[in-house]
């Protein structure tokens, strides 16, 4: 192993400044959607390479077609001189290119030491059986190397929450020196912590001669940690830039395509908060996630939740909506009601949606009109009876004040994007007429455009008088949006902040960790 | 299929690939069916005395067939069909020395109550159904067996004098219609079609998932023990094989008129119908061919297996519930 890394620096210092990787006319289609179009990029070796588009604009196509999870379409990749074809992970592995996404990457049910070297026991087999302790004290070595020594190789990776199991996924990826590292959107499902362990790493990368793809909706931090971002627009290459050249808002422009107004997030400060109370949660538990958490939430009020991603505050927007199994304390009503089940929090107006949108939010494999109908299915029926023209002109009615992007209401969801998915969950709550929206993530993996429309969206409800709780990853749009911010960690609430033009991210940050 | 010039290929490729042609898909195997089949047994499958016989042999399995259609729209599977008709026709027979109403009460109640148990099992202690109605299944097919050691079971001859073609086209099309309304105008059909396609976004959405499922089993197993009664007026005495392998015909015909085997949205009420008559006309065709049982079995597993291999939606796939 040290062989081989000298090997890699020796290479570098040759190698630096000069072309890594050429993609020539890289092509894909998935039925009628064109999601690659005839793409060509160059990347040197010793970069940072950001890599952004809006949803659907080709980033993660094109980037999986280089790690062997899609099959390449048309066109070829050269790395090094050399055509590769990867036909799966592994063999991208071999080639040195290796991937971190954005989804839980790690295999439940297998140690830490065997998930990093899943697919690459090779060394650790002995006439097909497992040398167990020597794979483990190689994970330990890597582990401590990469300064994660409280992560133990024998531990099942059950053991370990999403942040260390992506952790655990970044040592997987890198551990064998790839020559291309690619960033697949891991960032926000990390906390601030997370993010700060990532970015070492990439720059040891960079500082290795060796080249790291870098994909993000969260542009402050393509700015911050890129030297040159490629743009795709709709599969298509837009051009690559010099990062130093660059504001958000140039990169912002041309993702889009047009101008992206200055109002992204409210611009009004020092509005007082009402003093009606339209929802109150007192001493609110659930064993092992939150523990005491009360508040008042105001009418026109958009209370924000912020914290690491493993602080509790996910677990709050679901007890609210009684979701949660083995919820104490009291979520009450102005009005008296308590709410206790998911039906009662429906019928008395409110609405939730879950930051595991695919899976808790939206029906995927139903159509975007039962989707919307769902809720408001009880107040659409005559005597029980329901009559389907008349929920299919409510959805579409929905749909379409919301802009969904769809070809009619019949279309499934399945074949949405991020950004319109959440689109048809924010159509039903809104078809529904809920008074407090409960919003965990609402804007988590998003794009520019319907960032833009959901924050505004927002503010619009607030005006009408509508209460939000917009449970958030990302400090700026906790400082941009809220009213009020409440700062979660270990379970409890520990800091409240008012809006205000001078609260900065360093603030919110010292009371999360 | 001369590729003439591009255009025409890929249209094709759509429409072969539409959610219409694969809606379309069971009624062609229907009539292709019928066809091969009435020229494999010279036109004989085709005469108005087969025909008869044919649909004599569809009542009961379409009762049976439109409860597990609910269950499977769920995403989840019921094996109990088979011992819960055999239970239920032994309480029925045995009741109707009795009173006719009290025992198609008794068969209905038999029924039900089975779907309760493995209802409460599935929603209470979350196992999957297919793991508790196999259990379920081998206990009351050898409560069957014990009860039929001695001998058959009679039926009275007050119920065999109901084996009327009108009573028997009646229930099974008042099933049908009722089940097709509620599947369809109210919201019974979503609450089911949502819990199939993604159960916890169902619950978000307000939907009582928990009481849905428990409901869905206990309406199957109740349509079981109704169907149970339109054997009974058929049969007239019950022995331990009474429904035997009920649940794998009733499977593979909804599986053949269509039904997607992981349930959810794209079900549609017809593949009961199609289904069934498909299953029937196939089974009557290989009798009358001269197979033997054995060989029959073959070809209607190589069949299933062809079916579920094409229709299968490989994006919604996951474990049966």
């Amino acid at each position: 192993m040290d062989n081989k890394i000298n090997l890699n620096k020796e290479k570098s210092a040759a190698s630096k400044g000069k072309t890594l990787l050429v993609a020539e006319h890289i092509d894909k289609r998935f039925g009628i959607t064109h999601a690659v179009n005839d793409v060509s990029i160059t990347i040197d070796a010793g970069e940072i390479r950001g890599l952004i588009g809006e949803n659907g604009s080709g980033k993660s196509t094109f980037s999986q077609m280089l790690c062997g999870i899609y099959s390449i379409g048309g066109g070829t990749f050269t790395l090094n001189g050399k055509q590769i074809h990867p036909r799966n992970q592994v063999e991208a592995n071999n080639e040195g290119i290796a991937i971190i996404v954005q989804e839980m990457g790690t295999l439940s049910g297998l140690t830490v030491a065997e998930n990093i070297f899943l697919g690459h026991e090779g060394p650790f087999m002995h006439f097909g059986v497992k040398d167990s302790h020597a794979m483990n004290r190689e994970a330990q070595r890597l582990l401590n190397e990469y300064g994660f020594g409280r992560i133990k190789a024998g531990d099942m990776i059950d053991h370990y929450n999403f942040e260390d199991r992506k952790l655990v996924e970044i040592v997987k990826a890198t551990y064998m020196k790839p020559q291309i590292l690619v960033v697949d959107e891991t960032t926000t499902a990390l906390s601030q912590n997370g993010r700060l362990e990532l970015y070492k790493i990439m720059d040891a990368i960079r500082a290795d001669g060796r080249t790291v793809i870098f994909i993000s909706h969260d542009l402050g931090e393509v700015l911050t940690h890129t030297d040159s971002v490629t743009i795709l627009r709709d599969g298509e290459y837009i051009g690559t830039v010099r990062t130093a050249d660059m504001t958000e808002d140039d990169l912002k422009r041309l993702m889009v395509g047009r101008e992206i107004g200055s109002s992204y997030y409210r611009d009004d400060y020092g509005e007082p908060i009402a003093d009606e109370v339209v929802l109150s949660v007192d001493n609110v538990s659930v064993p092992g996630q939150i523990s005491n958490v009360s508040f008042k939430l105001h009418r026109g009020e958009i209370l924000g939740f912020g914290g690491l991603s493993e602080c509790g505050m996910h677990e709050v927007g679901k007890a609210i909506f009684a979701a949660s199994w083995d919820r104490s304390g009291s979520v009450t009503l102005a009005d008296g009601t308590a709410i206790n089940s998911i039906t009662t929090a429906i019928n008395h107006s409110i609405a939730y949606a879950s930051k595991d949108r695919d899976n808790e939010s939206i029906i995927v494999n139903e159509s975007i009109r039962n989707n919307i109908v769902l809720p408001s299915i009880d107040d659409l029926a005559a005597k029980g009876v329901l009559n389907e023209r008349k929920l299919t002109a409510f959805a579409d009615k929905h749909a379409k004040d919301m802009q969904t992007k769809m070809q009619n209401v019949q279309q499934f969801v399945s074949d949405l994007s991020g950004g319109n998915k959440q689109k048809v969950v924010l159509a039903r709550w809104l078809g529904k007429g809920s008074d407090i929206l409960v919003l965990d993530s609402p804007t988590r993996g998003i794009d520019v455009k319907v960032k833009q429309a959901i924050y505004a969206l927002m503010a619009d409800l607030r005006r009408q008088g509508k209460s939000i709780i917009m449970i958030s990853e990302e400090i700026p749009e906790l400082l941009g949006m809220a009213d009020r911010i409440l700062v979660m960690k270990d379970g409890v609430i520990n800091g409240e902040f008012m809006r205000d033009p001078a609260l900065s991210e360093e603030d919110l940050i010292a009371k999360m960790v | 299929m001369q590729k003439n010039n591009n255009q025409q290929p890929s249209k094709l490729r759509a429409f072969l690939s539409s959610d219409t042609f694969k809606g379309l898909l069971p009624v062609i195997g229907l009539v292709v069916i019928v066809i091969v089949m009435n020229i494999l047994t010279q036109g004989k499958i085709l005469t108005a005395k087969r025909l008869r016989l044919l649909l004599s042999q569809v009542y009961y399995p379409m009762i049976v067939a439109t409860g597990v259609f609910f269950v499977m729209t769920l995403g989840s599977i019921d094996f109990t069909e088979g011992s819960t008709l055999g239970l239920a026709s032994i309480v029925i027979s045995k009741l109707s020395f009795y009173s006719i109403p009290l025992a198609i009460a008794g068969g209905i109640l038999t029924g039900a109550a089975i779907g309760a148990i493995n209802g409460f099992f599935h929603v209470k202690f979350k196992l999957q159904s297919f793991i508790i109605t196999i259990c379920t299944m081998y206990l009351f097919r050898g409560v069957c067996a014990y009860m039929t050691t001695e001998s058959a079971v009679p039926a009275s001859a007050a119920i065999k004098a109901l084996d009327l073609n009108w009573l028997k086209i009646t229930i099974t099309v008042a099933v049908l219609l009722i089940a097709w309304f509620l599947f369809r105008f109210t919201r019974i059909g979503y609450d089911v079609k949502a819990v199939g396609a993604g159960e916890t976004a169902a619950r978000f959405s307000g939907v009582k998932t928990d009481r849905v499922k428990f409901l869905v089993f206990v309406a199957a197993g109740a349509l079981t023990g109704l169907a149970a009664f339109v054997n009974v007026i058929k049969v007239g005495s019950i022995t331990a094989t009474a429904g035997n392998q009920l649940e794998t015909q009733i499977l593979i015909s909804l599986v053949l008129g269509g039904l997607p085997i992981t349930g959810g949205a794209k079900v549609r009420f017809s593949n009961i119908i199609v289904g069934t008559l498909m299953y029937t006309v196939l089974n009557n065709g290989l009798v009358m061919m001269g197979f033997e049982s054995q060989t029959q079995q073959l070809i209607k597993g190589i069949i299933f297996l062809l079916f579920v291999a094409l229709t299968i939606d490989r994006k919604a796939l996951k474990v049966i519930k």
